[in-house]
C-alpha cells in the first residue's frame, strides 16, 4: 500500500491542472472527494465499529439544511451553518445512539432507515426548511464566503482538505485505544465487554463522530449546489451511497471510502450523462447490484485484494508454525 | 473474601437454571464449579461476570457490590474470564487480541502492545504475535482467551469449561498454564466436567445439580458423596428380575 502513496498525493494535488479547461472534469474530482468525505465519516461507526447505519442522511440533511436556514433565515454565508450543523448533529446522534445502538445487527440499520425516513418526511412538512420545495443558497455571491464560484477548482481543494484533515483523524484513532476498542466491539462485543471495554460508550462515540463529519459533508454540498430538498438531503439513497462506497473500497480501511467513491462517482455521472432523468430509478438497480457482489464476493472490499495478495506468504508461514506446536 | 455471591437465583421465564445459589471465593483459592451438564454452572458463572443479570440475590467482588453492574464494570474492577466457545477476535491478529486486555490498564497502545507481548510468551503463544487469530485452532484459541484476559491484569480469572475439547496432553498442558497463573497470583474460577482437571487443580469445589448446590467440599470428599454421584450416574434402581 505505501508505494502508492506518494504517486497518489502528487496525483490527487495536481488533478486540477490536468483537468483545467474542461469543467466536466474539474466538476468530477470536486464530486468524488465530496462522496469520499461523506463516506469516510460513516466508515468511522459502519466500518471501524462494524455499526452499519443506513440513516447517515440524517446527519448530511442536517449539514445542508443548517447551511442554507442560517442563509434564508438569517443572511449569514452557508458556511457559517456547517459548525451549527455539526452541533446539531452530534446531539442528534446521542439522541438517536442511545436507544438504537443497543440493538444490534440488522435491527441497528433498520432503526436508523426509519429515523431518517421519519425525518425526510417531516422536513418536507416544515414551513422552516422550505417543504417539500426545499430552499436555495445565494443566487449570486456577495462575499467570498459565500464560496460561490465559476469553476469547481477551489471546491476540489476545499474538500480535499476537509478530506485529508478526516482521514488524519481517523488514522489517529485508529492506531489508538479507541481504534482497537472499535474493532474488538466489531469482532466481539461480549468479548471485548468482559474485557473492559465500555462497548456502549465507544459506539456511541464513533456515532457523534461520524454524524458531526457526515453533517460537514452535507453543508459542503450546499455550498457547491446551492440548493436542498427533502430528497437530495434525508433521502434514503445519500445514506445508501455511503454504505456502498465504503463497502466497495473496503469498510473499516482508512482509504476504503476513497476507493469507493472514486470508483462509484464517474459511474453515476456516466449514467447520468448518458440516461439523463431516466437513469435516476437505474442507479438504485446499480447500487443494489454492487452490494449483492460485495456482499457475496467481496466482503471486506477492493483493498482486501491487495492486502490478500502482500500479507499472503507471511501468513502461511505463521500458519505452518501453530501447526507445529 | 473476593467473591461474594449470596443466594442467587436465575430464572428463564418459570424455570430457575440456578436456585438461591451461595458461593464465596477466598483470594488466592481455586475453585471448581462442576455438575452434570444443564446444571447451572455456567448460568451461576455468567451470573458472577455480570453476563447475565440475576433475578434475585446479590454479587459483590472485592468488596464492591457488582450486583448491578455490567460485565465490562466487573472486568475494571478486576474479575477476568474466558469463553466456553471462544470468542476470539477474528480479524484481527494475536497480539493484537492479547493488546484489546492490555489496553484496559495500559491506554497508550504502545505499552499495551509491550504488555501484550509479555503475556503472551507467558501462556505460549510467544511464537505466534503477528499470525492472524483466525488461523489458531481450538487449544490456541484456549488459550489466547487466557492470554486476552491475563493481559487485563486481573485479580480473579473465570475459566468456562477452558479445557472443553482438548486432547489430553492438551488439557495437561492448560492445566499446568493455570497452575502457573495461579502462582502469579491471580484467584481462580474454573468450571469444568473434566474431573480430571478439577481434581488436579481445585482446592475446594462445588457441586451443582438441577440448578441447586447439592455439595461442597476438596475435590476428594465430593467424588466421594452419594449425592454426587448419583446426580452424574443416576440412582442405582434394584429391579427384581432384571436381566441386565
Amino acid at each position: 500500500m505505501k508505494r502508492y502513496l506518494f504517486p497518489g498525493v502528487v496525483l490527487v494535488l495536481a488533478y486540477p491542472l490536468l483537468a483545467a479547461g474542461y469543467p466536466v472534469w474539474e466538476r468530477l474530482g470536486a464530486l468524488v472527494l465530496l462522496a469520499a468525505i461523506g463516506a469516510s465519516a460513516w466508515n468511522i461507526v459502519g466500518g471501524y465499529a462494524g455499526q452499519v447505519s443506513v440513516g447517515h442522511a440524517v446527519f448530511f440533511g442536517f449539514g445542508a439544511y443548517s447551511a442554507v436556514v442560517v442563509y434564508t433565515h438569517l443572511g449569514w454565508p452557508p458556511i457559517a451553518g456547517a459548525p451549527i450543523g455539526m452541533l446539531l448533529s452530534v446531539a442528534v446522534a446521542a439522541v438517536i445512539g442511545v436507544p438504537t445502538l443497543r440493538l444490534s445487527g440488522h435491527y441497528f440499520s433498520m432503526a436508523t432507515i426509519a429515523v431518517a425516513e421519519l425525518v425526510r418526511v417531516l422536513s418536507s412538512t416544515s414551513e422552516f426548511l422550505g417543504g417539500a420545495q426545499g430552499l436555495t443558497g445565494p443566487a449570486m455571491p456577495r462575499t467570498v464566503f459565500d464560496l460561490s464560484f465559476l469553476s469547481a477548482t477551489p471546491f476540489y481543494y476545499i474538500f480535499l482538505a476537509v478530506l485529508a484533515f478526516l482521514l488524519g483523524l481517523t488514522w489517529w484513532i485508529e492506531r489508538g485505544r479507541m481504534g482497537f476498542y472499535l474493532r474488538a466491539i466489531k469482532d466481539s462485543e461480549r468479548a471485548a465487554r468482559s474485557l473492559g471495554v465500555s462497548a456502549g460508550r465507544y459506539k456511541l462515540y464513533a456515532y457523534m463522530l461520524s454524524g458531526a463529519f457526515t453533517s460537514l459533508a452535507g453543508s459542503l454540498y450546499l455550498c457547491m449546489f446551492g440548493f436542498v430538498d427533502p430528497e437530495s438531503g434525508f433521502g434514503i439513497l445519500i445514506s445508501v451511497k455511503m454504505v456502498v462506497m465504503a463497502a466497495l473500497g473496503g469498510a473499516g480501511q482508512l482509504f476504503g471510502p476513497l476507493v469507493g467513491a472514486l470508483i462509484l462517482v464517474p459511474l453515476e455521472e456516466l449514467s447520468n450523462s448518458y440516461l439523463g432523468g431516466r437513469g435516476a430509478g437505474l442507479t438504485f438497480v446499480v447500487y443494489g447490484a454492487i452490494i449483492v457482489i460485495i456482499a457475496r464476493f467481496l466482503p471486506s472490499g477492493l483493498l482486501s485484494l491487495f492486502e490478500r495478495r502482500s500479507a499472503k506468504p507471511a501468513a502461511k508461514s505463521e500458519i505452518a508454525s501453530g501447526h507445529a506446536d | 473474601m473476593l467473591i461474594d455471591a449470596r443466594n442467587v437465583t436465575k430464572a428463564f421465564g418459570a424455570f430457575k437454571a440456578v436456585d438461591d445459589a451461595s458461593v464465596t471465593v477466598e483470594e488466592g483459592d481455586i475453585l471448581g464449579l462442576i455438575g452434570p451438564n444443564g446444571a447451572g454452572k455456567s448460568t451461576f458463572f455468567n451470573c458472577l461476570t455480570g453476563d447475565l443479570p440475576v433475578t434475585s440475590g446479590t454479587v459483590s467482588f472485592a468488596g464492591n457490590d457488582v450486583t448491578r453492574l455490567p460485565p465490562e464494570a466487573r472486568a475494571k474492577l478486576g474479575l477476568a474470564r474466558t469463553f466456553q466457545v471462544p470468542l476470539t477476535f477474528e480479524s484481527m491478529s494475536v497480539l493484537d487480541n492479547a493488546t484489546i486486555g492490555a489496553l484496559l490498564r495500559h491506554p497508550n497502545a504502545r505499552d499495551a502492545r509491550a504488555r501484550a507481548r509479555d503475556v503472551l510468551q507467558r501462556v505460549g503463544l510467544g511464537h505466534l504475535t503477528d499470525a492472524p487469530a483466525k488461523s489458531l485452532g481450538t487449544p490456541g484459541r484456549k488459550r489466547l482467551e487466557i492470554a486476552r484476559a491475563l493481559a487485563s491484569e486481573p485479580k480473579a480469572l473465570l475459566l468456562d469449561e477452558a479445557m472443553a475439547g482438548l486432547t489430553p496432553t492438551e488439557v495437561r498442558e492448560a492445566i499446568e498454564l493455570v497452575r502457573r497463573i495461579h502462582g502469579g497470583g491471580i484467584t481462580i474460577v474454573i468450571v469444568e466436567h473434566i474431573m480430571e482437571v478439577i481434581v488436579s487443580l481445585a482446592q475446594r469445589v462445588v457441586v451443582f445439580h438441577q440448578g441447586r448446590e447439592i455439595a461442597r467440599g476438596t475435590p476428594r470428599e465430593v467424588t466421594s458423596n452419594p449425592a454426587v454421584i448419583e446426580a452424574y450416574l443416576g440412582r442405582r434402581k434394584v429391579q427384581h428380575g432384571a436381566h441386565l
